[in-house]
């Protein structure tokens, strides 16, 4: 028993030794661009680094949707995309754009041999969802990391920038971005929402109710074009509620994203305490596209959701 | 022993009359609380107004269309799941009997994300019959897995931990393979009360009324039965029939619960014991306080989970994990006995 | 039982299985290879582009598989000889569930810590409860069924708290979901090379002291009589335990059902003697691995099933059948 015991305890620390070691010389080793440098090089900053392209890219990976929005905004057709094996999933106004491309998988698990086998010269990925493969795919083409799940308006509206860098577009991108404010600030005086009055953009289940708050994307898009957002928080984009809270909040307008046939508000409908609900009583309680407001994010699914918003709310005023 | 000694104090009536009378106290309070406490708080005057008269207004509204039914939901489903986990520890010997951890709670909960994933226009009513098969499917596994070779309660628990690990990967590979899906499932994985109306009430009442009443008449048998298996045999009981009766109700019980409110977990197992404790071993006792116990544990257990993120809701299953995780814990090590 | 052919023929047959479902594993995928063009890859020649996706992710997934499923594999033996119960496995203990707490608490509350604190924590967590499990059965004796109860018990906790990490960050929890589910996406050679220490030194040392684990299984009172310190000798074997599994779930996430059946296919076919038991249960596991990623990456390309799937799915109704069997 007393040997057994000292011989495990020594191969036990020689290992835990190996392992550390093995462990910390492998993940931490310098980031690096794999093309090498020329006059024309183009240096990437994003999320997890630096990365060189020595011209403009030509077959280009995305693995979010904003980073779609990102090129069909500047008029570039990425070759795969990460489209959870949806062909439709692509909001028409994308997708007129975009044409056809190789499915890469889903983005949670985007499949690395298709994407090898596609030969691309840029990779554009998500930080919260690929930052874990970010070497892997850097061996495959120089890849940049940008922010897009639980991303902010601002922080897409930046990955818009960095991107169109990547792609020699910064000229294109400035231009397109004066057309976007333009067009935010032109469906803001359209809409000349009453300040006092404020919306609630959730998205309902059969058996919950959750908001978006003013710091949601959803949330700052809309306080953009003037819209207020009926919960003003910092902390914690989302808010679980009930029928009682929806009543104390009272706003002004409902924007519904549908999850399933059935929810939870049509059990609500029956309530009393419902049709007193200032949103009800206006007709302004509002279905929207749950896969437009929930999906996507970036230049022209922004402009769609701030056009969709406008449309219904002066539709039903 | 101390136990025996224990006994006996209790076998005192006015020790027991105590006990329902400080319960039902805390009971009241647990309720009082719970429609006193939300988005606004509202007073007990106008509280005890709107239980019985409907005026109108909008504290009136609340508490008879919001918070009343949610306080009603919370009692019978504490009251089922108590009952629930008291009924599968007599029916396996095991301490450790619940619905959680039988993975029942998982069987039903899975079935019932599954139906109205095939079945979108599915209805509530409809939705307690899945709940039932995922019980049944699932108790009945466990517990065949769990008698093989004679069972033991160990065996029960690994058995009931196996299919909880395999429905709980389903459902993940669900949601990663169509994320979407996330929304229907969140609910699924951790129960809530939260969305509870009058509909959802309709729904649960009568199988728990059912349920329950049958338990009361299975009492005394129960108690025979815990005697031990040639014990009671020789005492002329039927056991399998017994057993199988007490299943029944069990699956009502535990699935009804699921269909309405998602799986909460840790209270068919621990308000059974507390109950022992108080009450001794007779059914005829244990039933009546576990839907006492029960009630008051769960409904106390929502109004914490008021406060988890306020003023925002969250799953009450978290604080009544939060109390029988460590509770549990201290079952696991205290088993006396080598039943192996 | 099925023991026609003796314990040695069955494990030669058995280790020629595993290559031929590493080749498989090697073949599958987005893209069909060649059992051909593999093995001329394999000596050398560079064969247009298929070379790339071999060496980077084939390879390194198949030689996970084979690692992983040893290792979860023994690991498993070990647990049902030294709980004495044939339900035991690191994933129902609760060893696993706290390894994937661990890892959702960094992936979900501290989403900027570097990637490779991810399996640290997954380790941690392992060890954190096998320490707890052990702290709360040590009083009695270390005995089996209260070991198993506290491990339960622990897994009901940890699992509750994942499950209240995921109500409170719905958008965020889908990068835990991924390492929850136990896949072998995205790994490659660095993952291997950091598994590999563990399973090369512990591996062996599990074989080694096999007979230890048939002494046990005669009972406490005999073990005791014939020499056996069996309190310190059932906590050694799990901690031996502990990191097979821990450091298999730090790489993969977690994949469960290997560590429970792949012990109970190996003792239909070559009996309860632990010496041909755990090498057996090794050969199994990795079959079970190599055939459940292949499926999971070849079947709905580019969609990958996890692994962890494929095994719950594939190991639960074989396992029913196997307990009916008996």
């Amino acid at each position: 028993m007393r040997s057994l015991r000292k011989i495990f305890s020594f191969i036990l620390i020689g290992a835990v030794t190996t392992g550390i070691f093995v462990g910390c010389s492998s993940k931490d080793t310098e980031v690096q661009g794999n093309n090498t440098s020329s006059d024309k090089a183009i240096v990437i900053k994003h999320e997890m680094g630096e990365t060189q392209l020595s011209a403009a890219p030509k077959k280009i990976i995305t693995l979010e949707y904003s980073f779609v929005d990102a090129l069909a905004a500047l008029d570039i057709k990425p070759v795969g995309i990460a489209d959870d094996n949806k062909k439709d999933i692509l909001i028409k106004a994308i997708a007129d754009k975009v044409g056809s491309y190789t499915s890469v998988g889903t983005r949670s698990q985007p499949n690395l041999e298709v994407i090898s086998s596609l030969k691309p010269d840029l990779i554009i990925a998500d930080l919260k969802r690929h930052k874990a493969i970010y070497e892997e795919l850097n061996k495959i083409a120089p890849t940049i990391v940008l922010k897009s799940l639980e991303s902010s308006y601002d922080e897409n509206i930046n990955a818009f920038k960095t991107i169109s860098k990547a792609v020699n577009q910064e000229e294109k991108a400035e231009k397109r971005l004066t057309e976007h404010t333009e067009l935010i600030n032109k469906l803001k005086s359209e809409v000349a929402f009453d300040a006092s009055k404020t919306v609630l953009p959730a998205v309902v289940r059969e058996d919950g109710f959750n908001a978006h708050a003013s710091s949601s994307f959803t949330g700052q898009l809309l306080e953009k074009i003037g819209l207020k957002n009926a919960i003003q928080q910092t902390n914690g984009a989302y808010a679980e509620m009930n029928l009682e809270q929806l009543v104390q909040l009272n706003p002004d307008v409902l924007l519904i994203m549908k999850s399933s046939e059935k929810t939870i508000i049509d059990q609500w409908q029956t309530n009393p305490l419902w049709k007193n609900l200032k949103a009800v009583k206006n007709n302004q309680v509002l279905m929207v596209d749950r896969n437009l407001w929930g999906r996507f994010r970036g230049v022209i699914s922004a402009e769609e959701i701030s056009k969709e918003a406008v449309k219904l709310i002066k539709e039903n005023k | 022993m101390r136990f025996l000694q224990k006994e006996k104090s209790k076998d005192n009536l006015s020790f027991r009359l105590m006990i329902v009378v400080i319960s039902l106290v805390v009971l009241f309070l647990g309720i009082a609380v719970s429609l006193y406490i939300g988005s606004r708080n509202i007073s007990l005057q106008a509280v005890i107004k709107a239980i019985f008269i409907e005026d109108g207004s909008k504290d009136n509204l609340i508490i008879r269309t919001i918070r009343l039914p949610r306080v009603v939901m919370s009692i019978c489903i504490g009251a089922n799941l108590a009952v629930a986990g008291v009924l599968m520890q007599g029916i396996t010997r095991n301490p450790l009997a619940s619905p959680q951890v039988f993975g029942i709670n998982s069987g039903a909960s899975f079935l019932v994300v599954a139906a109205t994933v095939i079945f979108p226009s599915v209805t509530n009513y409809s939705l307690v019959y899945f709940a039932f098969i995922g019980t049944a499917l699932s108790g009945g596994l466990v517990y065949f897995m769990g008698s093989v070779g004679g069972m033991t309660p160990v065996k029960l628990a690994l058995a009931g931990m196996a299919i909880h690990f395999l429905l709980s990967s389903f459902t993940q590979g669900m949601i990663l393979i169509n994320e979407n899906s996330l929304d229907k499932i969140m609910h699924w994985m951790a129960g809530s009360v939260s969305g509870g109306t009058w509909d959802s009430v309709s729904v649960i009442l009568p199988w728990t009324v059912l349920g329950l009443f049958i338990a009361f008449l299975l009492a005394s048998s129960m108690t025979i039965l815990d005697l031990g298996e040639e014990i009671a045999k020789g005492l002329g009981q039927k056991t399998e029939l017994i057993r199988m009766i007490a299943g029944i109700v069990v699956i009502m019980l535990a699935g009804a619960s699921v269909s309405v409110a998602g799986p909460i977990g840790f209270i068919g197992l621990i308000v059974p014991h507390i109950v022992k404790y108080f009450v001794g071993t007779d059914y005829r006792l244990r039933i009546p306080f576990c839907i006492l116990f029960g009630s008051i544990l769960l409904v106390c257990a929502d109004v914490v989970s008021r406060f988890i993120a306020y003023p925002f809701e969250s799953p009450v299953g978290i604080v009544t994990a939060a109390i029988g995780g460590p509770f549990f814990l201290y079952l696991a090590q205290r088993k006396r006995g080598t039943k192996e | 039982m099925m023991k026609k052919y003796s314990p040695a023929k069955w494990m030669i047959a058995l280790s020629i299985l595993v290559v031929v479902f590493s080749i498989i594993s090697l073949s599958a995928g987005a893209v069909w290879i060649t059992p051909k063009e593999i093995i001329l890859s394999l000596l050398g020649s560079s064969e247009g582009g298929n070379k790339f996706i071999l060496e980077n992710y084939r390879i390194p997934r198949t030689i996970l598989s084979i690692l992983i499923g040893s290792g979860l594999a023994v690991s498993g033996a070990i647990f049902q000889g030294v709980l004495g119960n044939p339900l035991a496995s690191p994933d129902v203990i609760g060893i696993t569930k706290g390894a994937g707490l661990a890892a959702a608490i960094v992936l979900v509350l501290f989403p900027k810590a570097p990637v490779v604190t991810l399996p640290i924590a997954a380790l941690a967590g392992a060890a954190i409860v096998a320490i707890l499990i052990y702290l709360f059965s040590f009083r009695r004796g270390a005995r089996p069924a209260v070991i198993a109860l506290v491990g339960v018990a622990l897994g009901a906790i940890c699992n509750a708290a994942i499950q209240y990490l995921m109500v409170k960050n719905p958008i965020g929890i889908n990068v835990a979901l991924v390492w929850l589910s136990g896949s072998l996406w995205g790994k490659s050679m660095v993952e291997v090379l950091m598994l590999l220490p563990w399973v090369i030194v512990f591996l062996p040392i599990a074989f080694l002291i096999s007979d230890k684990l048939d002494v046990l299984s005669l009972g406490d009172d005999v073990a005791t009589s014939l020499g056996e310190n069996v309190k310190v000798l059932r906590i050694l074997l799990l901690i031996l335990a502990v990191i097979l599994t821990g450091s298999s779930v730090a790489i993969s996430g977690t994949i469960g059902f290997v560590g429970l059946l792949a012990p109970h296919m190996a003792r239909r076919i070559v009996g309860a003697k632990h010496k041909f038991l755990l090498p057996t249960s090794a050969m199994l596991g990795a079959i079970l691995i190599l055939v459940s990623d292949s499926i999971g990456k070849g079947l709905f390309v580019p969609i990958e099933i996890p692994t962890g799937i494929v095994t719950s799915v594939i190991g639960a109704p074989y396992f029913l059948y196997l307990l009916i069997k008996k």
